[in-house]
């Protein structure tokens, strides 16, 4: 069903996508459904979406192994490697050089500034993005109450979140939520 | 470039970030920053709460996973190019292979409602970890009231008026380190 060149192009696509993914992953996302499903017919919408609520609710790198089940449904393993290596390789690159030049003018009193600006606006985007999570996942006053708990033991406590993860899934798989 | 010698980068070994990008990767439902903070900052002390918001910042204006360059960020920090691959390794390899074989699995019970309920409950709860994160490093800020005004601006712009992410990096920004280049000023 995939042609002999499908490994080459969707590698390719990905390498071009992962380098301009500003703000992460899920930004390009339209785009390659766009390559997978409309140009080339590798799967189906509906098995695109199914692969995306699994990455979504599997801890990892779940942007990468999206791209690594996609890899291998047109050309198995080594498909899925290439896949994993376009998505992750160039930004990792990216990154390296530009915590470099960040790093070198660490002291320089523009870079102070730049800090005071820029910080509290991504932190905002953080909380922002934490919110916009918060609204998929709190279905109820119940499930908000969860979101509103996390969020205050992490706050004043050092306890380990994972015992809160543990909590909320097991407060789930009883069905009290 | 005196700094770079205060900095202890022989004391953290590359099995130690290894293992902590395992740990931030295997535990990051949802917000991988969540956990590279606890562990960077609260548990081994590598780096300091203004040095993570720095990389996180940076982070934002890269292309690419966010939490994969915390990864590259804080290898380079301790161990340069080595411990960036040390830390990228343990952040993908064995989450990767795990992700990879447990996902097929997955998809083929993906109706069951006992397991749509514990992700239920499980998701509830990261988003409750990935906000209190944000506010956590934003208290460095919380005396400069041009600081809360940008942040709150930032969510509310993403959160209630529903703008993509660039846009609002690129209008926000800009007039944030104004209104702070304009504060640093006056301190003077």
């Amino acid at each position: 069903m995939s042609s002999p060149n499908a490994p080459i192009a969707l590698t390719a696509h990905l390498l071009l996508v992962s380098s301009i993914s500003f703000g992460g992953f899920p930004t390009v996302l339209p785009d390659v459904r766009n390559f997978v499903v409309a140009t080339h017919g590798w799967m189906t919408d509906q098995e695109f979406a199914n692969l995306f609520a699994m990455a979504q609710s599997i801890p990892g790198p779940n942007m990468i192994l999206m791209m690594s089940f996609v890899g291998w449904k047109v050309w198995g393993l080594p498909g899925a490697v290439a896949s994993a290596f376009a998505t992750f390789g160039p930004p990792c690159t990216i990154y390296f050089a530009s915590y470099r030049l960040w790093d070198r003018f660490r002291d320089a009193p523009w870079q102070q500034i730049v800090r005071l600006g820029l910080v509290p606006v991504v932190m905002g985007l953080v909380i922002a993005s934490g919110t916009v999570m918060a609204r998929a996942a709190d279905t109820g006053w119940r499930t908000a109450a969860l979101t509103i708990a996390a969020a205050m033991f992490m706050l004043v406590t050092r306890l380990n979140p994972m015992w809160m993860l543990v909590m909320g899934g097991v407060l789930g798989g009883l069905g009290l939520l | 470039m005196i700094d770079i010698a205060e900095r202890p980068k022989h004391a953290v070994s590359l099995a130690a970030l290894f293992t902590a990008f395992l740990i931030v990767s295997l535990c990051g439902f949802g917000g991988g920053i969540v956990w590279a903070r606890r562990i960077a900052v609260e548990r081994r002390r590598w780096i300091t709460d203004r040095d993570f918001a720095d990389i996180v910042s940076l982070c934002q204006f890269m292309p690419g996973p966010n939490i994969v360059g915390i990864a590259v960020c804080i290898g380079a920090r301790m161990r340069g190019v080595l411990g960036t691959i040390a830390a990228i390794s343990g952040f993908l390899i064995i989450p990767w292979a795990t992700g990879l074989s447990l996902g097929l699995l997955y998809l083929e019970h993906a109706h069951l409602p006992i397991l749509r309920n514990i992700l239920g409950g499980i998701a509830a709860t990261a988003a409750g970890l990935l906000i209190a994160t944000g506010i956590r490093l934003l208290m460095p800020h919380r005396r400069r009231p041009a600081a809360l005004l940008f942040a709150a601006l930032a969510f509310g712009l993403i959160t209630f008026a529903g703008l993509p992410l660039l846009a609002v990096l690129f209008s926000l920004v800009p007039l944030s380190i104004a209104l702070a280049s304009i504060e640093n000023a006056r301190a003077r």
